[in-house]
């Protein structure tokens, strides 16, 4: 057994903390995107992470198209799939149950809940719920003393690449401008002239392209299967809440930290408490700061 | 709630239908076929499931996600004492011990408020779960099979019994000073406590009380299968049903998570049967459709109704 | 597919259009229920059941119907979805029993869902065949009216196991494991079986079913530098492990996954090099002497483009060969079918099965390799169809 020294430097664990929590971030962005300017929890979140994996499953199997390639191509369906959505639903539900209402989370919690059944079920339907996997890129390359296999190498890279375009769009342009004033009073952005409609339904698009991409991307690494969407709605959830909800850059920071937790703290103690850390690490950190770990000034209601 | 002045409910003909209903539940093993006893044991579980969920969150407006937690602790105790603790005992047992975990995080869980509440709620179930699974690991338990269970009759009665307290515990604190309390905690929790409501102790007490009878709710049901399975008695399905059943029920007494619970079960049960393939779909689409046509749950489609009837509008 | 109400009456109507004077349309149809996980995290694993119920129902019924007591009738299934959870498999089965009132019954798929059902088939006395179930627990369900074909029972996995290593030198070995029953019940009884042959243990470690990283793991099997690996596995977690493997280059030649590696799906998963070499646990595989195993594997593969899963398609099909030939004599009798089942020597497509208690004593704990792309039976050398080989990396 190596000791807690080697460990907590080994190569290889770093980049395994790597991976994951890159893709935690990317998944965790896009539910956040949507709660910090809608304020509703999506919790079919995760199944359209299923379904970009089946997106790019499809592409790879039949058409011969790497994931890498499809990727872009199943994010842009994502997003359109987000923009119907925003219509079709979310607008309906904003003019029955009033904007700013308590009431409204709750209802929007059902109205999602209704989504994820309805999405989980038609893939199963549609694909059958067998699971699926491909192989794609699965060379290992060696840098020192850690191996890395390539299509590992690639969700790092493109998982991370999208987290920092998206940030640099949030913290540069004008859209992201007024994407972040939605998320810290939606009131008073509208009174500056920020077509709030346009920016949600943007940002609705947005988190459904991220996950969605995030999708293409976990079909290269794991099986997946019409029911595996859940468990990434879960850690999208733990991260966000850890970051602070609508706190999109601090959310980037609690993904990694749960990526390197989940990793490092397998590694210390045994893969059987992986999940005992993490709900561990997230309640406790939620009783100690109740706004997350991150909390930043009140945000609006 | 409608800006137009409406009529109270009237109180006694709920209560007479309610009644009603629960001799029909009562008399059901007489005269039914097996099958049709275990969907009444399905509803009764339901029932004291979703009217103890709205006594801590319909009433104080904490939404709690991970009320499963009691339920599996409940059926854990039960399946750990199996053949060596008398079952009444283990089923009492069951209950306090949900009552005793509500009360000891109780305290910290509920400083914390909102979504964050929310979430919270889920990662206590699932933390839960996660650790009674490495637990078991640990001690070298494979599996836990319990064979010698009571009959389906005995199982049905205990549930009715229990579905039986948690509507008159709701009824009961709905009506009460302390449920006034709560609901003004709910409205605006800082101006409940400059007006003198002890909001703390208020807080945590229906925490704890809705936590005992899902305990009991869970034991009971351990009994159905002879296989115990730690993820199905954690299943967080089993918070979000409870809670689906509340919302599409409305307001915030014992009417509306019955109405909800009867509906969603109705709905659910001709479903699976009519349509093996798609019930799920029609379901998912059943629950998104509601939230958009009608907010307030079935109450307030029923409330409006009146009102509109009221206003002559 | 399953059969709802209203496709019966479809169905009914087209036999009565049909002009081939093969089906007796006077007959009513053998209904025969069960119930399968459609949703839920068991969904992943019960379409080869699925399937294999499918293809022997086309086949039965392509051939004139089920033999009933000397009658052929047309075969028709009434099946739920028990979204994965046994106590609904118990109501399911109670409804087929005394709502729906069906002919006979099948098993549903898994160890928890044919444990959950005995109690209510030994209660209205209904005879079934079980399948993909495997656990020293079965032992504990009296025996009367559920049994268990499978040989893939943990204690002698874990005794034959051992000794397949014995034979290929192995001197060392490390265990990683799903904390699932199954593989946690292998794992218990597979290390005092280790102990005893003196073969050194240097790693063992388990991990819980949705682990979704294994790299610290596989990193300090890597470092044991052993002989032998073996990894109890889901399906799920075998692909991942498999992936891992290949990342971490795990050199050791004896390479184990408990499940996973019998379905077409894991090589086209990980891909084909990776697949080779694997060994896992298997006891059926196309040979000449087992009769019809070669018909069933090439029917399967025509049907659904794929080869049939070698432990979960073949066990459904062997346990509806079985209920095929009581059936035959006995017609509906449920006692009668009981008695058959207890008593009788039956050949199904994995060679001769025959039930002492619950269990199948004729069957032996066996393991498969993959070798070239097919599965091969590599143990116990009684009935192997190709010899075991090291393996050569992923």
């Amino acid at each position: 057994m190596s000791s807690i020294v080697d460990t907590l430097l080994s190569g290889q664990l770093l980049f395994a903390a790597l991976v994951t929590g890159s893709l935690y971030a990317l998944v965790a962005l896009g539910l956040n995107l949507v709660y910090g300017t809608l304020r509703m929890l999506n919790v079919a979140h995760g199944d359209v992470v299923m379904l970009g994996a089946y997106g790019a499953y499809w592409a790879f199997s039949v058409g011969g198209i790497s994931p890498i390639v499809a990727a872009p191509a199943v994010a842009a369906l994502g997003a359109l799939a987000g923009l119907a959505v925003h219509r079709g639903l979310v607008r309906r539900l904003f003019a029955t149950a009033g904007a700013g209402s308590t009431r409204l989370e709750g209802n929007s919690l059902l109205l999602f809940f209704g989504l994820s059944i309805i999405l989980q079920n038609a893939a199963a339907l549609a694909f059958t719920p067998n699971a699926r996997g491909l192989a794609y890129w699965t060379e290992v390359y060696h840098l020192g003393n850690v191996a890395m296999t390539g299509n590992r190498i690639a969700a790092l890279v493109i998982a991370g690449a999208t987290c920092i375009a998206v940030a640099a769009l949030l913290g540069r342009s004008l859209l992201g401008l007024s994407m972040r004033a939605v998320i810290e009073k939606r009131e008073a952005a509208t009174i500056v002239g920020i077509d709030v409609d346009r920016v949600q339904a943007i940002s609705f698009a947005l988190g459904f392209a991220t996950a969605a991409l995030a999708g293409a991307l976990v079909s290269m690494l794991e099986q997946i299967s019409p029911f595996t969407g859940f468990p990434f709605t879960i850690a999208a959830f733990i991260v966000i809440i850890l970051g602070g909800l609508g706190n999109l850059f601090a959310g980037l920071g609690a993904a990694l930290l749960l990526g390197a937790l989940e990793t490092y703290g397998v590694a210390l103690t045994s893969a059987n408490m992986r999940s005992v850390l993490l709900y561990g690490a997230f309640v406790a950190a939620l009783l100690l700061f109740p706004k997350g770990l991150f909390a930043r000034r009140a945000r609006a209601a | 709630m409608s800006a137009v002045p409406v009529p109270a409910p009237a109180t006694r003909a709920w209560a007479v239908a309610g009644l009603l209903g629960a001799a029909a539940l009562a008399a059901l093993p007489f005269f039914a076929n097996p099958y049709l006893v275990a969907t009444g044991l399905t509803l009764l579980m339901w029932l004291a499931l979703t009217q103890s969920w709205c006594l801590l969150s319909k009433l104080t407006g904490y939404v709690s996600l991970g009320h499963v937690v009691f339920y599996g602790l409940g059926a854990y105790l039960v399946v750990v004492t199996w053949q060596s603790w008398p079952l009444p005992l283990a089923i009492a047992a069951a209950g306090a011990l949900a009552a005793l975990f509500a009360a000891l995080i109780g305290l910290p869980v509920l400083r914390v408020r909102g979504p964050y509440f929310v979430i919270l709620t889920f990662g206590i179930a699932e933390l839960v779960k996660y650790s009674i699974l490495a637990a078991e690991a640990a001690s070298g338990t494979a599996s836990r099979i319990l064979f010698g269970a009571p009959d389906l009759i005995v199982i049905y009665f205990a549930m009715f019994a229990l579905a039986a307290a948690a509507t008159l515990l709701l009824v009961v604190v709905g009506r009460s000073r302390f449920g006034h309390g709560l609901r003004s905690l709910r409205e605006n929790e800082e101006a409940a406590e400059t007006l003198g409501v002890p909001v703390v102790r208020y807080k945590l007490l229906a925490f704890v009380l809705s936590a005992a009878i899902p305990g009991m709710v869970g034991a009971v049901m351990a009994l159905r299968s002879t296989y115990f399975v730690v993820g199905q008695v954690f299943d967080p399905m089993i918070s979000v049903t409870a809670i689906a059943m509340a919302l599409l029920g409305g307001g915030d007494d014992t009417r509306g998570p019955i109405l909800g619970t009867l509906f969603l079960f109705i709905v659910s049960e001709v479903l699976w049967i009519r349509a093996p393939l798609a019930y799920m779909l029609i379901l998912g689409a059943v629950l998104a459709g509601f939230v958009l046509v009608a907010p307030g749950g079935i109450l307030g489609l029923l409330d409006s109704r009146r009102a509109r009837g009221a206003s002559g509008a | 597919m399953t059969t709802t109400l209203r496709r019966r009456e479809l169905l009914l109507a087209a036999i009565a259009a049909s002009t081939t004077g093969a089906y007796a349309q006077a007959d009513a149809p053998v209904r025969i229920g069960f119930s399968m996980a459609r949703t839920g995290i068991m969904a992943v694993a019960t379409p080869p059941q699925q399937t294999t119920y499918d293809l022997w129902r086309e086949q039965v019924n392509a051939a004139g119907g089920l033999d009933v007591g000397g009658k052929k009738r047309r075969v028709e299934f009434v099946s739920y979805d028990d979204q994965s959870k046994p106590e609904q498999a118990v109501r399911i089965y109670e409804k087929l029993i005394t709502d729906d009132k069906v002919d006979l019954l099948l098993a549903p798929w898994g160890t928890p869902f044919h444990i959950a059902i005995a109690p209510v088939l030994e209660k209205y006395k209904f005879p079934v065949v079980g399948n993909t179930a495997a656990s020293v627990a079965l032992r504990q369900i009296k025996p009367g009216y559920l049994w268990f074909p499978t040989s893939a029972i943990p204690d002698r996995i874990g005794v034959e196991l051992t000794a397949m290593m014995k034979a290929a030198n192995v001197k060392s070995a490390a265990i990683v494991s799903n904390v699932l029953p199954f593989s946690k019940e292998i794992k218990n009884y597979l290390e005092p079986e280790l102990k005893k042959a003196g073969i050194e243990l240097k790693h063992t470690s388990e991990y819980p079913p949705d682990v979704k990283d294994m790299t610290a793991t596989l990193t300090q099997v890597k470092q044991a530098n052993v002989d032998a690996v073996i990894a109890l596995a889901y399906p799920g977690d075998a692909i991942l492990y498999a992936k891992q493997a290949k990342e971490l280059g795990l050199t050791a030649p004896f390479q184990f996954i408990a499940i996973g590696p019998t379905a077409a799906f894991f090589a086209k998963a990980v891909g084909a090099s990776s697949a080779e070499g694997v060994v896992t646990i298997a006891h059926w595989t196309p040979r000449p002497d087992w009769k019809g195993s070669q018909a069933f594997y090439d029917a399967y593969s025509k049907k659904y483009g794929e080869a049939p899963d070698y432990l979960d398609a073949a066990l459904p099909w062997m346990s509806l060969e079985i209920l095929q030939s009581a059936v035959a004599r006995a017609g509906l009798d449920k006692e009668k079918i009981r008695e058959i089942i207890s008593k009788d020597t039956f050949e199904t497509i994995n060679g001769k099965v025959r039930f002492e208690g619950v269990q199948n004593v004729i069957t032996p704990t066996a393991f498969v390799q993959m070798q070239k792309g097919k599965l091969q039976l590599v143990w116990p050398k009684s009935i192997a169809t190709g010899a075991y080989e090291p393996k050569k990396g992923w």
